[in-house]
């Protein structure tokens, strides 16, 4: 199954923050709201390279190396595109999809996402 | 110590330049930057030549990725140059850089095929290793300017993990 691509730009990712902290400030206590992971790109490493998820949440990642990274799923099903120095992309976790990804752009580089 | 011996030996096995007068942990940050913009024009034409010439999709991912990188170093480097108002001075070591490029990149062109792609990946390992040491060992110490030594420190890690491909390319090449 094919995740979600939801943002494209760091400001984008500013406001769905901004927004989603509106909800959890009126839903306080509600053990289902989704939550956003960072994931930063740095050094030639996913930080942390193993991130636990639960299914509805939104993964971002940031990208603060020089060199253009992606993170791409080991079966192609998913993939941020390329991100420059600065760049974020967020997925939602949908179920069933792929858990291990890579950089498209240097494949040793390896993450995993880790259903909770 | 400022000027390592190792940067001599390194220069002196790898580039085969004479360590008299024309020593590379003499140059200044603008030599160094020079330099720099010059081994990442190489590796660009190198890659230019890989697509141009192998038909091996690994080998095309692994150029491309090399001129994606090489590209964005080169644009911080002129970036940060033209921030403190300076300019990359020519020297020795990008002379001889070229000279030895130039002569690569004829014997590439006379290869084809999968002889073509193990001269391209085992000559990418070599020049990232000959390169990755002197930037570590040469430039890194005797960078003046803090900038730009953080600058070719970021660029140090992109080109390890260059090494680290390259390596791996070159092994399953064989």
């Amino acid at each position: 199954m094919r995740a979600k691509k939801l943002i494209r730009r760091d400001f984008l990712v500013g406001a769905a923050i901004s927004v989603g902290a509106l909800t959890i400030s009126v839903k306080v206590g509600s053990a289902a709201e989704p939550k956003t992971h960072e994931v930063a790109i740095r050094s030639f490493k996913f930080e942390p390279q193993h991130l636990q998820v639960e299914i509805g949440d939104i993964i971002s990642w940031k990208n603060e190396d020089l060199a253009p990274h992606t993170a791409t799923a080991s079966d192609g099903s998913w993939d941020t595109g390329e991100l420059a120095k600065g760049d974020s992309q967020s997925i939602e976790v949908v179920k069933g999809m792929e858990i291990s990804y890579f950089c498209a752009f240097h494949p040793h580089m390896k993450g995993t996402i880790v259903l909770k | 110590m400022r000027k390592l011996l190792a940067g001599i030996a390194v220069i002196g096995m790898l580039f085969a330049t004479q360590a008299t007068a024309n020593d590379p942990a003499e140059l200044s940050d603008v030599e160094i930057a020079h330099v720099a913009y010059t081994a990442d024009n190489l590796d660009i034409r190198y890659a230019h030549l890989a697509l141009a010439k192998s038909k091996n999709p690994e080998v095309h991912k692994f150029a491309k990725t090399m001129i994606r990188d090489h590209e964005a170093v080169n644009e911080q480097a002129l970036a940060l140059l033209a921030k403190l108002g300076a300019e990359a001075k020519d020297n020795f070591l990008s002379q001889k850089l070229n000279l030895d490029g130039e002569a690569i990149i004829e014997k590439f062109s006379a290869l084809s095929g999968a002889e073509f792609d193990r001269a391209y990946a085992e000559n990418e390992l070599a020049y990232h290793k000959a390169v990755n040491g002197l930037v570590a060992d040469v430039f890194i110490p005797n960078i003046d300017n803090a900038e730009v030594k953080a600058l070719f420190e970021e660029g140090l890690k992109i080109f390890q993990a260059h090494e680290s491909h390259a390596e791996m390319m070159v092994k399953s090449l064989q």
